[in-house]
């Protein structure tokens, strides 16, 4: 359920189509996230799942992997 | 972000160069002005200066802000860049240290100003500083000698002087943008930390909107003209049902909100802004209302056009807009019907049609989030608009008891008095070159600067005329810019205001300008139409004057005899 969210939003955020995006994804291999447009999906990730990172989540993360660990930490499931 | 790319391709009747210089992060806010731009029409091109750079891109005259020569210039800046440390150490300076430290920093906002005055024909949009609502003083803040909130004051009405001493400096009430949305929520510190956002990426649209105020007057795209429902409208009930004692108005806490949204109304109509009146109704009963209940704040003076019968909405709105003269586009419609609304929404897509809900409550701050009625300027014209309306509501009806047009016309006892640009009118030339449509030749948008810089350029002559007649001054009208080469001039400019269309002011104006031309030995005057989407009304002035084609130009002989109309004076000043 989560990961499926996640997933449709990252997708709509960097305009890229949901098949193109697996754990190992992130700033690497997704040409449109850059600094700004990962702002952007913090922002949409926290009011779809009303909760707010902190700054070391936000700065820690390098691939979705590591977004769906922190929202696993936030009891989002 | 995609989007505005995409929508590039449109056609575009307007186009504006946007730069933005900011001294904080503001990604977001260029890709949000274009898509906001693109779907008023207006074909977008920005310059957005790197992070922080606005002291370099502003103080050296050959920088890429300066050539890329922009329309409008947005200046955001932020207290904590401008003050720096002092912004948290306040305390620990001395209030003379303070005063010194602010006066300094208003040298600096004024230095580069002066440096934009000297190399720039852009508006600029400065935006002032935000007061925080905290400060470390706690209680005693506004005790204090020259405190905190009093230094940042203290550079804003520099600042709101500044903007009274040059015409091309508006300065934008941030602390008006904060206390409508709050610093709680604009300001947030892990967006601050993470990247110096310091508006915050939701509030980006919302801060866009506010700039959209600036771009829609300089386009021609504010609105002019609100036309009304009455029943739950104007006031809670329905006339032909609750009677003229029935209905609410004043009293009740709907009665209130009917009462304010009038009150709010008046304010703009005094402003300038149309009112007119499009409501399914007996004509007798709901005039009674408008007329003589005690709580009614809008009243017939106040109506430019008031269409109360059984007609359809969209046919009324059609009549109004012909009445009084003026584009769909420049429409806000207010009617609390559903039904109504969808209709106009896809009979005229141009007008604006509020949507409007059943609760009153919500009708005033409906009308307070419109940011459409803005001017870059109010002239006296703006001022005067509600009574020179009703002024021509008693000219149709003399037109009305009047069959022959000549006979009219003589009636009217009409004077146009020509007069040269100066200071003084260079707004007003402005404004009707850039909201003009209709009886306009070619159609070419001028902003001050342009006009002041041709004003004062010997190659140009540029007048406009005021039109009297025995209902009153219908104020600056008519606009033209001619091009004087030694044997031709050439008519760059001609434009009438559609309210005084048909009245033979156009032909007066025309043929001041070939005697003007005839009397300094030149033997030709050169034209241009250049068709628009609505400029038809203008399409056959030149050839029906005399003018004769000649490629893409209309040309008259000035060895041929100058009409001038019969009925009405002309005054050169």
């Amino acid at each position: 359920m989560m990961e499926d969210d996640v997933n449709a939003i990252i997708a709509k955020v960097f305009s890229i189509s949901e098949s193109q995006i697996n754990d190992q994804s992130g700033p690497e291999n997704i040409e449109s996230w850059d600094s700004f447009n990962g702002l952007i999906l913090v922002d949409e990730l926290e009011n779809h799942f009303k909760i707010k990172f902190s700054i070391s989540e936000i700065t820690d993360v390098k691939t979705v992997a590591d977004i769906k660990r922190h929202l696993k930490n936030h009891n989002i499931s | 972000m995609t989007l505005s790319k995409q929508i590039d391709d449109l056609k575009f009747d307007k186009k504006l160069k946007v730069a933005i210089l900011s001294s904080f992060t503001l990604n977001g806010l260029d890709e949000t002005i274009h898509v906001k731009c693109s779907q008023l029409g207006i074909k977008y091109q920005s310059f957005v200066a790197g992070y922080n750079q606005y002291n370099q891109e502003l103080l050296e005259p050959s920088s890429d802000y300066y050539k890329f020569s922009p329309d409008i210039t947005f200046l955001i800046l932020d207290i904590r860049n401008l003050l720096g440390e002092n912004f948290y150490n306040f305390n620990n300076i001395s209030v003379e240290d303070r005063k010194s430290l602010t006066h300094e920093k208003i040298k600096e906002l004024k230095n580069i100003i002066k440096n934009f005055e000297n190399n720039s024909n852009s508006k600029l949009v400065i935006t002032n500083f935000n007061i925080p609502y905290y400060s470390s003083n706690g209680i005693l803040e506004l005790k204090s000698e020259f405190g905190f909130h009093e230094m940042i004051e203290e550079i804003n009405n520099s600042l709101r002087n500044i903007s009274k001493t040059y015409n091309s400096i508006y300065i934008y009430n941030f602390t008006r943008f904060i206390s409508k949305f709050g610093e709680k929520n604009i300001f947030d510190y892990r967006q601050f930390y993470l990247g110096d956002i310091q508006i915050s990426l939701n509030f980006i649209p919302s801060f866009a909107d506010e700039l959209m105020s600036y771009v829609k007057p300089m386009c021609g795209l504010n609105k002019k003209c609100i036309i009304l429902d009455l029943d739950n409208t104007l006031w809670g009930g329905i006339i032909g049902e609750d009677g003229f004692d029935g209905i609410e108005l004043g009293h009740t806490p709907n009665g209130k909100a009917f009462v304010e949204f009038q009150k709010e109304l008046l304010s703009l109509w005094e402003q300038g802004v149309i009112l007119a009146i499009n409501s399914k109704n007996n004509f007798d009963e709901a005039m009674k209302v408008i007329k003589e209940h005690p709580n009614m704040i809008l009243r017939e003076k106040n109506f430019a056009s008031i269409q109360i019968n059984w007609n359809d909405k969209a046919e009324n709105l059609k009549h109004i807009v012909n009445e009084i003269n003026i584009g769909l586009n420049s429409i806000v419609f207010c009617d609390d019907d559903k039904l109504n609304q969808e209709r106009i929404k896809q009979e005229f897509p141009e007008v604006l049609t509020l949507e409007l809900p059943d609760d009153p409550s919500q009708f005033v701050p409906i009308l307070k989030d419109l940011n459409d009625f803005n001017v870059l300027q109010r002239t006296t014209e703006d001022k005067k608009r509600g009574e020179m309306y009703s002024q021509q509501r008693e000219r149709n009806s003399l037109e009305r008891s009047i069959s022959n047009l000549d006979d009219f016309l003589q009636e009217l006892n009409i004077t146009v008095i020509i007069k040269k640009s100066n200071e003084f009118l260079i707004p007003r030339i402005s404004q009707l070159t850039l909201k003009t449509n209709q009886f306009n030749l070619t159609t070419r948008r001028y902003q001050e600067e342009e006009i002041r810089t041709r004003s004062n350029d010997t190659n140009f002559s540029i007048g406009c005329a005021q039109v009297l007649d025995k209902f009153g001054d219908n104020g600056i009208t008519g606009v033209y810019i001619v091009k004087k080469d030694e044997n031709v001039w050439f008519i760059d400019t001609f434009l009438l205001s559609c309210r005084i269309m048909g009245r033979g002011v156009e032909n007066a104006i025309l043929s001041q300008i070939l005697k003007d031309a005839k009397t300094n030995g030149v033997k030709q005057i050169k034209a241009e139409f250049i068709p628009t989407q609505k400029n038809k009304p203008a399409e056959t002035f030149l050839s029906d004057y005399g003018f004769m084609k000649q490629d893409e130009f209309w040309v008259y002989n000035l060895d041929n005899n100058i009409k001038t109309p019969k009925h009405l004076k002309v005054e050169v000043e």
